[in-house]
Parts: structure tokens; sequence; C-alpha cells
């Protein structure tokens, strides 16, 4: 069989690219043309490409960056080992529905700021001593995307068809989500109503979120990296409130008392 | 006081036009001075349920466009002297108007009118941006059944973001499939919507006929669904007019539908 020009490689928090150094920038691009034409189901829009710096010049790192947007996956070249410089939300170009409620307070550990709600300085490498990254590289990163005590987005509406909820921490609803809403949270999702549209907890990869509702029939869960569906046909309206969370790298979901 | 309401769905085939037809008939019935405005350019049929389809001469088009003033298109129904069709572009489309424009001459019209009732067209581009950008308020035209429900409800949400009110109007109930369970019933709806409701119309094969007549089913003594919206007028209106409970099927009818039926 013969070796592919360029791979990816998956992690939770994105697809790193990776190609072998000898081979000419020029078989690179065309390679990741073919790829990005041919319709792979790696590079569906908004998909985000990871590269470690230093691989190319910065005019090839352009040139893929221009290639990649045409087809609307997003290119980054930064480093997936230190999860202090590294964005939490990898996966998601996250940004705060109202980012008057969205700010996130100034965390301690290595933290996954928001850029347009942050109000101190960024979390630079320099800046967190407590946690020092450890060059472990292809493993995990550490950085959990929403810490305890962070500020938790508050929306006290609810969510139509069409409407998008995105934000890097966790999240109350106070209201419905109906079919055809979306709500992607870093964290967690509290849903104080019926939740009927699209979930997706753990955005960034933390696999310990979870979702609550008064009235969980969604069409889609999503937790981490795991999708689940409901059985199809009628879904009857459930009595009691329910947890969906991940159990054994499945998402489970049991009725639960508040 | 004048009113602008837009009247509108999403979904296409769901009534917009029809409920136009019959509020418009119905306040006018009431005394009222109505204009209706056609925004469905190139598919227009506001006319055609009015009666009115051979006396345009003028359209919305030609008045935003300055050829004539409004005055000019507007077209008298034959029976009510306060109402007042204007009728849009058959061969034009939804981009000859552009959503200011539309502002600016609703904005004039007040002037002359106690109500003015905007058809809008169905989808949420251009077409629909123009016909809600004047209104005062919605009134979201849904039936009981979910494709239409999951468009009224984008629709509300997109009238929300623009800050506007809306009321819902539920059309062609049928009472007989809601009481056995096969169609989406009152609660369900209200439970996804949760936007008031103005009104309950049942499915009424009058309204085919009526369409076909140019004498809107309002009007009519003998139609369940003429009921319906005028009490919807009514409510309109400021009065608190309980709602309809609709008859179903007695048990010799359902016997006969069942033995004559071939499905």
């Amino acid at each position: 069989m013969r070796q592919e020009i360029v791979q990816l490689k998956g992690s939770r928090y994105g697809l790193q690219l990776v190609f072998s150094p000898e081979t000419e920038f020029k078989t690179i691009r065309a390679d990741i043309q073919r790829k990005l034409e041919s319709g792979s189901r790696f590079f569906r829009r908004g998909t985000v490409i990871q590269l470690v710096p230093g691989v190319l010049s910065s005019e090839e790192e352009a040139s893929l960056r221009k290639l990649f947007n045409q087809h609307g996956v997003l290119f980054r070249v930064e480093t997936m080992e230190k999860p202090a410089t590294r964005r939490p939300m990898a996966t998601l170009p996250l940004t705060p529905a109202s980012p008057a409620k969205a700010a996130p307070a100034p965390a301690p550990a290595p933290a996954p700021a928001a850029p347009p709600a942050e109000k101190k300085a960024p979390v630079s490498e320099t800046a967190t001593p407590a946690v020092k990254p450890e060059p472990q590289p292809g493993t995990k990163a550490v950085a959990k995307p929403a810490p305890e005590g962070e500020t938790m987005l508050v929306i006290n509406r609810t969510l139509r068809s069409g409407q998008e909820i995105r934000t890097p921490g966790s999240v109350l609803i106070c209201g419905n989500i109906n079919a055809g809403a979306q709500v992607i949270a870093g964290g967690s999702i509290d849903i104080r109503g019926t939740c009927r549209g699209l979930v997706h907890a753990g955005a960034g990869g933390d696999t310990s979120a979870f979702i609550i509702a008064d009235r969980l029939m969604p069409i889609q869960i999503r937790i981490a990296d795991r999708i689940a569906t409901l059985p199809d046909g009628a879904v009857k309206t459930p009595a009691v409130a329910a947890r969906a969370f991940m159990k054994d790298g499945k998402i489970t979901i049991e009725p639960m008392e508040r | 006081m004048s009113e602008v309401i837009v009247i509108t769905s999403g979904k296409g085939g769901v009534g917009k036009t029809t409920t136009t037809a019959n509020l418009g008939v119905g306040l006018a019935m009431q005394g009222k001075k109505v204009a209706l405005v056609d925004t469905d350019t190139g598919l227009r049929n506001l006319d055609l349920l009015l009666g009115l389809e051979r006396r345009i001469v003028y359209t919305l088009v030609d008045v935003v466009q300055k050829r004539v003033g409004y005055g000019q298109a507007l077209v008298r129904h034959k029976k009510y002297e306060n109402l007042l069709l204007l009728p849009t572009s058959q061969v034009a489309d939804k981009t000859a108007i552009e959503p200011e424009q539309m502002l600016e001459l609703t904005q004039v019209m007040r002037n002359e009118f106690d109500y003015i009732l905007v058809d809008c067209p169905a989808g949420i581009e251009q077409g629909f941006q123009t016909a809600i950008i004047g209104a005062d308020r919605a009134i979201v035209v849904t039936m009981p059944e979910v494709a239409a429900v999951r468009d009224a409800d984008k629709i509300i949400g997109r009238l929300q973001a623009e800050n506007k009110d809306s009321h819902l109007v539920v059309n062609r109930i049928r009472p007989q499939m809601v009481k056995d369970g096969t169609m989406l019933d009152m609660t369900s709806i209200n439970d996804i919507l949760s936007i008031p409701c103005i009104g309950q119309v049942p499915d009424d094969e009058k309204v085919v006929d009526s369409a076909n007549r140019g004498i809107p089913v309002v009007e009519w003594d003998d139609s369940v669904a003429g009921q319906a919206y005028r009490n919807i007028v009514r409510r309109i209106c400021g009065e608190d007019v309980p709602f309809q409970t609709f008859e179903t099927d007695g048990w010799f009818t359902r016997l006969r539908k069942k033995l004559f039926s071939h499905h």
C-alpha cells in the first residue's frame, strides 16, 4: 500500500496535519487540494486543521491557509502539546452569544478564556506558573474547558429553530431549546425547560461534561466527540428530568430528581 | 390610531393570503378603514381571493419606484368601500422592492388607514425582510403539522430579533384528527411556540369555494372557518372572545366514512 503524502492525526482538540519533512511543499499542497476537492469527511466545513510551527515557511503557511479557507476549513499554526498556549476550544470557533453575560472569571489554572469577553490580559505561558505544561508529544492536554467556579452563561429565553448559542464554558438555559436550535458548550448544559434541539456539551473534548433538562427529548445529544440520537418515531414527553453523561465511552441518559 | 400588521408563516401554503383576505374583509365589515398590501411579488394571489384581479392598473413596484403615488395603485373593494388593496407586480420579482422603500411607504400610508395588513411571501429571504420592516406586530399563521410549526418557530425567532410582537393563528385544524390523536393539538403547539394565540381556524371546504368566487369566507354565515375569522377580527380590535369548541363527527358519520372510504 502506498504511503499517504499528507495525513491527519486526530486528537480530541482537532486535527493535526502530518507529513514527512522530505516531501516537497508543492506535493503537499497538491495532495491537500486533492483531498479538499474530493470532499473527504475530514474536511467538513468548520473543521480546524493544526500544524506544528516551524515546519513550513510563512509564505507556505499562508498559501495553505488560503487553500483551506476556500473550503471553509480553519488552518492554524500552533503547537498541540502545550495546553497553556493552546486555545481550549480548538475544534470550534466559539464566541459567546452575549459577551456582557459571558465574561469568564480569571481562572487560576490553564485558563480557557474567551477572547471577545476577556477582561484580564490574555493568559500566557509566563503568567501561569502554577501548572507547567508537560512536554509529552501526542498525549492529550490537561486543560479542562470549564473549570469549577468559572462564570456560567445564563440564557433567559427560549431558543427557536435556527438560533444557536456557543460558549466556551457551561450554560444554563431558562427556557426551551426548540427543534432546529443548537447549543454548543465547552462545559455542561443545564436546561430548565424542554430540550428538543441539538445539544453538544464538552465541545472541546471534556468527557466529564453533562446535559441536564427538565424534559430531555433532543434530536441529537453530543458529549465531547460522541454523538447519540434518540430512537426514531414519536418521542414521548418524559415525566422526569434526565441527565446525559459519558459512561464507559458511551452517552448514557439517566432519570434524575431536582 | 393606526396599526401595521404583517401576516407571515415561513412555510408556504399554510394560508397567509387566505388569512389576510379574511381579516381584511372582516375588519372592513367592522367599519375600519383597511389597506391590504400584497408583497408576494411575482406570485400574487391576494387580488384573486378578493375578486379584484381585473381592476389592477398599477402595482406596488410602480409605487416604490415612484412612477405613481400609492393612491393611484390602490384598488377599492367592490362591496366594502373602506377596504383597499395595494396589489404587487406579477412580472417583477422580490428584488424589485427594497425593505427601506417598504418602510417609507407604510409610514406614509399610516396616516390614512386604521389597519394596514401586509401579506408576506413564504421564505426568510429579502421578501420576508421587506414585508416585516414596517410592521408594528405580526400574525404568524401555522398549521397543526410538524413542518409548519418548525418554520413558524424560526419566523418567530426572527421577529423577536426585530423586536416585533407576534400572535399565532392556527389554520386548517381538523377536530376529528386532533381528537383521535393523529394531529398536533393546541397544547403541543402552544408548548413549542409559546406566543399568544388569537385564532384557531378549522379546516373548511368552503374556503376553496370562496377562493374561486373571490368572496372570503368571513362574509359567509354558514362557514365554520368564517366564524373563526370573525372572532379573530374581534380579538384584533381588542375584544376578549372565547375560543370555539369544534364539533367532531358523530358516531353515524364516522361509521359512514369508514364504510365508504377507499383507503
